[in-house]
């Protein structure tokens, strides 16, 4: 995932149209065994998910590699994770290979997503999901879960640019810069940066923020702001 | 299976490639928030952790003993002895990658280096670094290359030359070998090729060098291994090869420029201040004497090792200067001191001037003071820093006769003001180098004897060991910290304890030994040290000044800061370091104890 701005400032009327597509899976699932997607997962736990893709447009790219690690309390259970490399129906964009380093020769030898998603949808279960601009990751597996299942996954999103946004900027006055930038969490976080573009890795750090940001929230400590417009200097230096 | 977990960093650089996959799939990474007890004092720990972000405090009750920082892991004792002595508590929000206690357990059991680590012993764990040094110094000199080595010029003379221009040409460039050009081919002929021709086969000195070359020249290139020579040379018996760039000649390397490499040349020092016939002669040697320092240590000889040689090597300095300087008289019925570190031979970067002189009785005042100026001088000239608190031959308090010491003793023991204690410790640390020894030995024994069952003095005296506390806050790993921020004073925090507790017990037992190992060697022997203890003080002690003088190498040639910057430690010399300050911080209670300071 790229590092540009997102603000979930669209959140009622994007809630009440999930809410009633929720009910509407639930009854038009097509594989009752996994009937356990609607069914809350185990109390305090969650998944940090993240996926490369071949671009960014959800209705002509494709996902390359799914990462999942799940979270339980404040300890990243890295020994149980998702991984999975798939290969995409399309051609890989050459600007794409760029960005995640995968050459279509790791792609060629992944198992295919309809193989993946299974185990993937066991390892998530009903858990909430974790993830930056989750909401994309989220709309590229429904466009393979919608005609595997027919459901689009029902579970509770957490998007960790939101936490930070509250801790942050929840209190700032109007015409403050906004930056939600992943560098930017990272550095305020002081989330040590793993290579970037690697699914596993940005779900790790995206994991990493989440427990800090939680624990931030629980104790209602914010992330303070510093003056990012700049001073004018007398000197002319 | 992050990564990101770095498997070089100790102990785990020792696990093999199929270990470190086995551990990395197993650990997990946690978050504690700031004043979460991680593992409690006295508990179990389910996991080792290792810091990935953040600062862990290190408690002993409400003594803060250390704050651990990111590669640092923690409580080896906790996980293999089943409780840590100590709590572990985040200081700031903190991750952690943990790995399961059975993982480690395994991992102890099948790989013996890994477990070395986790020993209880600092003594042990010493001996596993150590063993590691060896290996990289032992592989640094073997992956020397043959350009890093001096090599005699490559200098050509013609084939029809004469073995008398040889011979005179050999002379004037100081070698020992010659390239000899005949037509297309080169060889290569020798002092030794020349004096066999002459002297065995009666040649005549104008006969053509021809007839005596070698021309099945071993050659090498400059960026060859000094390891492939050695052998090389080895192999066809030969004393030196050619050395050939791909276009020429450029040079000679000979069999004893390979053996002075990996040998040091110490004793050429020494030479050089024996034949010394001018101070300036003896102001090279001294920068000499600095450059071994670091050449010694590059070759990973123990600091204890270069105390004794740079000691000894200054002590020849100034005995020779003192010969050179000091009126005859003096030299029969005077004895010139070092004291302080230099007495203990633990002098290993040039640090200040301690130094005076006893007299066996009173001289011509003139003299004197013409002596303490040029001696002072001297050596201040030889880059030897005057001494800050003025304990030097320049100063006329410590140049007098013997009685005029004695005098002082009596009134620093009866009345003791501030300075009483510590030119006290100064003097019994005191080592002749030149002149009669006798008066050295009998103005200690005097000290000595007059200390004896002084139970308040001795008190007063080892209560010094708490002037400075030991350092926390040292193992935070401050990168970005400028200036001094993370640096932690070795001197104050560690060494200086461990010498003067030592001091302490040795004045009062009367021991005449100087160098605090071989104090401790002794209090162990009268049975007032454990054996155990007497290793681990000494070991301690060691590493701290190996510490140091790595930090005083590391900081530009010439100061003398005791500075070690944590961050610039391997988390396995920062885990030394902290059981090295449990060691000192045992020591302690224990001149409390002995001293019965628990009255100040």
């Amino acid at each position: 995932m790229s590092s540009f701005i997102v603000i979930s400032t669209s959140a009622p009327s994007d809630v009440i149209p999930r809410a009633i597509k929720r009910l509407f899976h639930q009854v038009s699932i097509g594989d009752q065994s996994y009937r356990f997607m609607f069914e809350r997962g185990p109390a305090d736990e969650v998944v940090a998910i993240d996926c490369e893709t071949t671009g960014l447009n959800v209705h002509t790219d494709d996902i390359v590699t799914i990462a999942a690690i799940r979270i339980r309390g404040n300890r990243i259970l890295t020994s149980e994770r998702f991984e999975a490399v798939v290969r995409p129906e399309a051609d890989m964009q050459p600007e794409a290979i760029k960005v995640h380093r995968l050459r279509q020769v790791d792609v060629a030898e992944g198992p295919l997503i309809w193989k993946a998603l299974p185990s993937f949808l066991h390892f998530v279960g009903g858990r909430p999901l974790v993830g930056y601009y989750v909401d994309f990751d989220i709309a590229m597996l429904d466009k393979y879960i919608l005609p595997f299942i027919e459901i689009e996954l029902p579970n509770p999103r957490i998007e960790v640019s939101k936490l930070y946004y509250e801790r942050k900027y929840g209190d700032a006055p109007p015409n403050t810069s906004i930056d939600l930038s992943f560098a930017a969490i990272l550095r305020d976080l002081d989330v040590p940066a793993l290579p970037q573009h690697d699914a596993f890795n940005d779900a790790l750090m995206t994991a990493m923020m989440y427990v800090a940001l939680r624990d931030m929230k629980e104790r209602g400590i914010r992330i303070p702001r510093v003056r990012t417009y700049d001073v004018f200097d007398p000197t002319g230096g | 299976m992050p990564k990101a977990f770095d498997a070089g960093n100790p102990p785990f650089d020792r696990l093999t490639p199929q270990e470190v996959e086995t551990l990395r799939a197993a650990l997990d990474i946690t978050y504690f928030r700031p004043s979460e007890t991680i593992i409690g004092q006295d508990t179990p720990a389910e996991a080792l952790y290792v810091v990935i972000k953040g600062t862990i405090e290190e408690r002993d009750g409400i003594d803060l003993l250390a704050l651990l920082g990111p590669k640092d892991s923690f409580d080896s004792r906790a996980l293999v002895y089943g409780k840590s002595g100590h709590a572990f508590i985040a200081r700031e929000e903190t991750l952690c990658y943990c790995a399961p206690k059975a993982m480690i357990l395994g991992l102890i059991q099948s790989n013996p280096r890994f477990a070395s680590f986790f020993y209880r012993d600092i003594s042990h764990k010493l001996d596993e670094l150590v063993r590691d040094e060896e290996e990289q110094r032992y592989g640094s000199l073997m992956r020397s290359r043959i350009s890093e080595l001096f090599l005699h010029p490559a200098a050509f003379i013609d084939a029809g030359d004469s073995i008398e221009a040889a011979g005179h040409m050999m002379h004037e460039i100081d070698s020992n070998a010659l390239f000899v050009r005949d037509g297309e081919r080169v060889g290569i002929i020798t002092g030794m090729n020349l004096s066999k021709a002459v002297v065995l086969r009666r040649q005549s000195i104008q006969t053509p060098v021809r007839e005596f070359a070698h021309f099945d020249v071993v050659t090498m290139r400059p960026d060859d291994f000094v390891s492939s020579a050695l052998v090389l040379m080895t192999k066809l018996n030969k004393r030196r090869v050619a050395v050939h760039d791909g276009e020429r000649f450029v040079g000679v390397l000979e069999d004893i420029d390979v053996l002075g490499f990996l040998a040091s040349s110490a004793q050429v020092v020494a030479g050089r201040i024996e034949r010394a016939s001018t101070q300036d002669d003896l102001a090279t040697a001294a920068r000499e004497t600095t450059a071994q320092v670091r050449a010694l240590r590059r070759h990973g000889v123990g600091v204890e090792v270069i105390g004794e040689i740079v000691s000894d090597l200054n002590q020849r300095l100034f005995s020779r200067l003192f010969e050179m300087v000091a009126p005859a008289e003096f030299r029969t019925s005077g004895c010139l001191i070092v004291m302080g570190s230099e007495g203990r031979s633990e002098q290993t970067v040039r640090t200040d001037q301690d130094n005076g002189l006893i007299l066996s009785e009173p001289v011509d005042e003139p003299t004197l003071a013409a002596f303490r100026a040029d001696f002072s001088g001297a050596l201040a000239s030889f880059g030897f820093p005057p001494c800050p608190g003025n304990i030097m031959v320049s100063n006329p308090a410590w140049s007098k006769p013997l009685s005029d010491y004695l005098a002082d003793f009596r009134r620093w023991i009866a009345l003791p003001d501030d300075t009483s204690h510590l030119n006290v410790a100064i003097f019994y640390d005191a080592r002749p180098v030149a002149g009669d020894a006798q008066l050295l030995t009998k103005a200690k024994t005097a000290l000595i004897e007059m200390v004896r069952g002084e139970r308040v003095f001795l008190a007063h005296f080892a209560h010094a060991i708490d002037t400075f506390a030991t350092p926390i806050g040292l193992f935070k790993n401050l990168i970005t910290t400028a200036g001094n921020g993370d640096a932690l004073d070795l001197k104050k925090g560690g060494i200086f304890p461990i010498v003067h507790g030592v001091r302490s017990l040795a004045l009062e037992h009367g021991l005449m030994e100087t160098a605090t190992d071989k104090r401790i060697m002794r209090l162990r022997d009268i049975g007032l040290l454990q054996a155990d203890f007497a290793r681990e003080l000494s070991q301690a002690f060691q590493f701290m000044l190996m510490l140091r003088l790595d930090g005083q190498l590391a900081a530009s040639a010439g100061t003398s800061g005791t500075l070690v910057r944590p961050s610039s430690l391997s988390s396995m010399e920062r885990d030394l370091l902290r059981d090295a300050f449990q060691v000192v911080k045992q020591f302690r209670e224990f001149i409390h104890r002995h001293f019965n300071l628990g009255a100040f």
